[in-house]
């Protein structure tokens, strides 16, 4: 165990962890689409949309032709027009005729953008058809206007206006789309809808569990060890990786109710937060069950004052916690329904979660974090250590 | 149990610290120059587990010289 003296990796850690900390909060976020107003249109309206960017580059010269499309499916329909506000606000209109809204093949639209400096990006289902039928001579209303007759007084719903027979709305039309750059130039990290700035959380989030794994093997190789070749060295190393695992355990757990807050619950209180969080995503709850399996090795050794006796029980309920911990956490999580990348059929760290700038981050992170958690590990051993010592 | 106390709270009031207004406002999240003090709490936070681990590591290191 020499490499618990040596500095090197100590000053590397620092090094990893101050770039992934400087530089994971510095890099901008890539271009996108937060927001589209007013999220619903009526067949034979031209309708004004306001949309608006998020680290985007309208105005910028360099940004060459702004373009926008409406598309639905396959197709891509071009705006009627396009007016540029901001560097970060676009005004478009859009319309589509009664007799084309049931050629549709969704009701919702994604709003797809265009430029040179941010590529292509683009706000899926941001708009939603709300289709029509014919204004009937019985309502006894007669407009030249595009109108809308509520039949039941309800404002919101769906289905149930009648269209003035005499609008003048044209079919919207196809386009044919043609960009100059589809991937932006920026060193930027990817916009995921849901995520937004929350995507840094990756570089703290994640590599807390990897220390919480690492620890958890590293203290099973060694209560084993313990167990084949009875050294008490080995039962300290096992019981400091533990101690390390609960905190990083509790980091995780910390650091991902904090970001589902703000994600998967947002708009919620705490309180439901917690109890979603706590009760409804499996690998959550299984994260819980394996914190507090180890929080009670902690307590069983605590409960024993003969030395040789807690070294061989803890030694042998390791073993068992280890178990839980890879079952719950790692097998579970993946036959069931969960939140979580990874689990029940969702992808994981594919191109959908990680690009290549994540990378450059994440990869770092993990390794720093991990050497972090080595580094208090050996610091726990070494004080452990000591203490025996001075007993003998 | 102190320690753990003061960890959680520790943990805890990092929600409060909420340095970027609300992501789906459309701001640009350097612009008002919030993030470099998020980086600057960030990275002193961090040079202060480092500075008080490497002099855990040295008062560690008298110890097992015996002085």
């Amino acid at each position: 165990m020499g490499w618990l003296y040596t500095k090197w990796w100590k000053w590397l850690c620092v090094v990893l962890l101050f770039y992934v900390v400087i530089g994971g909060m510095i890099v901008p976020l890539a271009p996108g689409i937060p927001s589209v107003s007013p999220l619903t249109f009526k067949p034979d309206t031209l309708q004004t949309f306001t949309i608006s960017g998020y680290n985007t580059h309208f105005t910028s010269p360099q940004a060459g032709k702004v373009q926008l499309w409406f598309k639905n499916g396959s197709k891509f329909y071009c705006p009627q027009s396009l007016k540029v506000i901001d560097d970060n606000t676009i005004e478009t209109t859009f319309a589509v005729s009664f007799a084309q809204q049931d050629s549709f093949e969704r009701s919702n639209f994604d709003v797809v953008m265009n430029n040179d400096i941010d590529g292509t990006f683009a706000l899926r289902e941001a708009i939603t058809l709300i289709k029509g039928k014919h204004f009937t001579p019985d309502t006894g209303i007669v407009s030249s206007k595009p109108l809308y007759i509520k039949q039941d007084g309800q404002a919101d719903t769906m289905t149930s206006f009648y269209l003035h027979p005499a609008s003048t709305v044209k079919d919207a039309q196809i386009c044919e789309v043609e960009v100059v750059k589809n991937k932006h130039s920026l060193f930027a990290f990817p916009y995921r809808e849901i995520l937004y700035e929350s995507v840094r959380n990756t570089f703290y989030h994640v590599p807390m569990w990897f220390i919480m794994t690492t620890m958890v093997l590293f203290s099973l190789f060694y209560s084993i060890m313990y167990l084949m070749k009875g050294k008490m060295e080995y039962d300290i190393y096992a019981s400091s990786s533990v101690s390390v695992a609960i905190l990083s355990g509790v980091c995780g757990y910390a650091t991902g109710m904090i970001w589902s807050k703000y994600t998967w619950f947002i708009g919620m209180g705490w309180g439901p937060a917690i109890r979603n969080m706590a009760f409804q995503d499996i690998k959550l709850s299984g994260a819980l069950i394996s914190v507090a399996a180890y929080a009670a090795y902690m307590v069983l050794r605590g409960s024993i004052t003969d030395e040789i006796k807690r070294a061989r029980i803890s030694a042998v309920y390791n073993i068992f916690a280890v178990v839980i911990f890879m079952l719950f956490v790692f097998v579970v999580p993946r036959i069931t329904d969960s939140l979580h990348p990874g689990n029940g059929g969702n992808p994981a760290f594919s191109k959908y979660d990680l690009d290549s700038h994540l990378r450059m981050f994440f990869y770092p992170a993990s390794i720093g974090w991990i050497m972090l958690g080595f580094w208090i590990m050996s610091i726990l051993i070494r004080i452990k250590l000591i203490e025996q010592k001075r007993e003998q | 149990m102190r320690k753990f106390l003061s960890m959680f709270l520790v943990l805890f009031t990092a929600t409060v610290l909420n340095a970027q207004g609300s992501a789906n406002t459309g701001d640009i999240f350097a612009d008002n120059l919030k993030i470099y003090t998020a980086v600057a709490v960030l990275a002193i936070i961090l040079g202060f587990i480092f500075f008080f681990l490497f002099r855990l590591e040295g008062r560690l290191k008298k110890l097992e010289e015996g002085k």
